[in-house]
């Protein structure tokens, strides 16, 4: 199977989460940037994958409370608006990577290697 | 002489064929031991099914008989069995789901003969049966006319040849049957899995009902499942709706610990001819095209059917060709649990305090 294998998962308080990919890679994500990235069907069309949130309308003031693990393969993450529905799978927590090197290959279009 | 680098090297060439790995990576050999010629020590193995290890051990024996200083040997086999570190169930280390695309494969009669066949050997099991609509699992244990009581942490699981069950069938009795919409089956499961007290459980075996559906989405979504059996027929028709199991365990990344031909043959009860009623060999080339362990065959025997109605699954008898073809599948299937446990996601954990200058 390939697809992103965390070794490590951290809340940084209730700004961040972090997590160490099985590649070595670091992720960091604050959670007001995942709010705004939210995938469930309350946030896109489920259909048409059209964004239903206008990320401006997440508070500034956004934290994070609990992380459970959903099954193997994902995180769920209760956050202060209090919104708490997305499923955030592994698979989509690596594609939106938010430090330098991952934006700058998403810019090129060149496919990131899976960390598996 | 350092009697125990000694036994290290020695052991390091011994080969677990479960794991394809030697006894030392695999760290087995514990507590050498050497008082006046007489060498002692652990292989502490990951599986309580101690007769798939005697040739281990023997084979073990064979290598260390021979070190300068030894007279003789003396090698307890001890089994430990390692499990996940998870929060949703406390006291229970693995969960092992069982499924198949197609009903009517078999899936209840080879999940209650695991089950029972691990308990056989001393671990301590747990058996959900996750059929809310057609639940068979009391039946098969012989413990349909059962009652469920309650403690403080929960409902009190029915025991059966060592097994702890759970079944909507312990609820919903006789041919009363349960008609309900998927939120219901949903909670049903939900309840079955976090709301009994299972206790100290080595494997919790989880037999899923036939499909994709709600219940499997729920087991996945609310349990960490170390991973997940497919059982199927040789036939083509069971084998190609197997294959939509085997993507729903693929896409929520639970997984697969190998497949199971089941009715994998016949022997005439009369003549004793082999008889390939549904194909044969057709779950072993699928699972070695997909990269996923073959854990072995299992025949359709008479016996087998007459058993479970009695409420004795043929794992139950020893000395019988039926209980040594599990012993093998278990054997494998143990192994690939505590291969599974290694490759199992990280518990979530708190940051110790830190710079938020770091934070962007």
């Amino acid at each position: 199977m390939l697809s992103p294998t965390p070794v490590a998962i951290k809340k940084h308080g209730r700004q961040a989460l972090s997590i160490v990919w099985k590649d070595g890679h670091a992720s960091r994500y604050d959670f007001r940037y995942l709010r705004q990235k939210c995938p469930c069907a309350a946030c896109v069309d489920e259909l048409t994958g059209r964004p239903l949130l206008d990320p401006e309308q997440v508070p500034l003031d956004l934290t994070g409370g609990a992380i459970t693990p959903v099954g193997q393969y994902g995180l769920s993450i209760a956050f202060s608006d209090p919104h708490a529905s997305g499923i955030y799978h592994f698979d989509l927590l690596r594609a939106i990577c938010p430090c330098e090197r991952c934006k700058e290959e998403e810019t090129h279009g060149t496919h990131r290697r899976n960390s598996d | 002489m350092d009697i125990q680098a000694e036994v290290i090297r020695a052991c390091g060439k011994i080969i677990d064929a479960d794991f394809r790995q030697d006894i030392v990576a695999l760290d087995y050999v514990r507590n050498v031991r050497l008082h006046q010629g007489h060498l002692q020590f652990d292989l502490v193995i990951p599986t309580p099914l101690f007769p798939s290890k005697m040739l281990l051990r023997e084979e073990t024996l064979k290598g260390v008989r021979d070190l300068p200083g030894v007279s003789s040997v003396e090698v307890r086999l001890i089994s430990e069995i390692r499990g996940q570190r998870q929060d949703a169930i406390a006291g229970v280390k693995n969960i092992i789901a069982i499924g198949s695309g197609k009903g009517g494969v078999g899936k209840s009669t080879v999940a209650v003969n695991l089950a029972v066949g691990l308990a056989k050997y001393g671990a301590r099991v747990g058996l959900v049966d996750g059929d809310v609509y057609g639940p068979t699992l009391p039946i098969m244990l012989g413990v349909q006319d059962a009652g469920l009581m309650q403690n403080e942490k929960g409902i009190i699981p029915i025991e059966a040849h060592g097994v702890r069950l759970m079944s909507m069938g312990l609820l919903a009795r006789g041919s009363t049957p349960l008609i309900w919409r998927g939120p219901m089956a949903h909670k049903a499961i939900q309840d079955a899995l976090l709301h009994v007290d299972w206790g100290e459980c080595d494997y919790l075996i989880v037999d899923m009902p036939p499909g994709t559906g709600d219940v499997h989405l729920t087991l996945v979504q609310t349990v960490p499942v170390t991973g997940a059996v497919i059982v199927s027929t040789p036939q083509d028709v069971g084998m190609i709706i197997s294959m939509k199991t085997y993507r729903l365990f693929e896409q929520t990344k639970v997984p697969l610990l190998g497949m199971i031909e089941n009715m994998s043959y016949h022997h005439c009860t009369h003549c004793g001819a082999r008889d390939e009623i549904f194909g044969h060999g057709r779950v072993r080339i699928e699972a070695e095209g997909l990269g996923v362990p073959f854990l072995g065959e299992i025949p359709l025997v008479r016996q087998m059917r007459e058993q479970a109605d009695l409420g004795m699954p043929a794992v139950v008898l020893t000395d019988t060709p039926m209980a040594a073809c599990y012993l093998d599948i278990l054997g494998r299937l143990t192994a690939e649990v505590h291969l599974a446990q290694r490759r199992a996601i990280p518990v979530i954990e708190e940051a110790a305090e830190e710079a938020e200058t770091f934070s962007v």
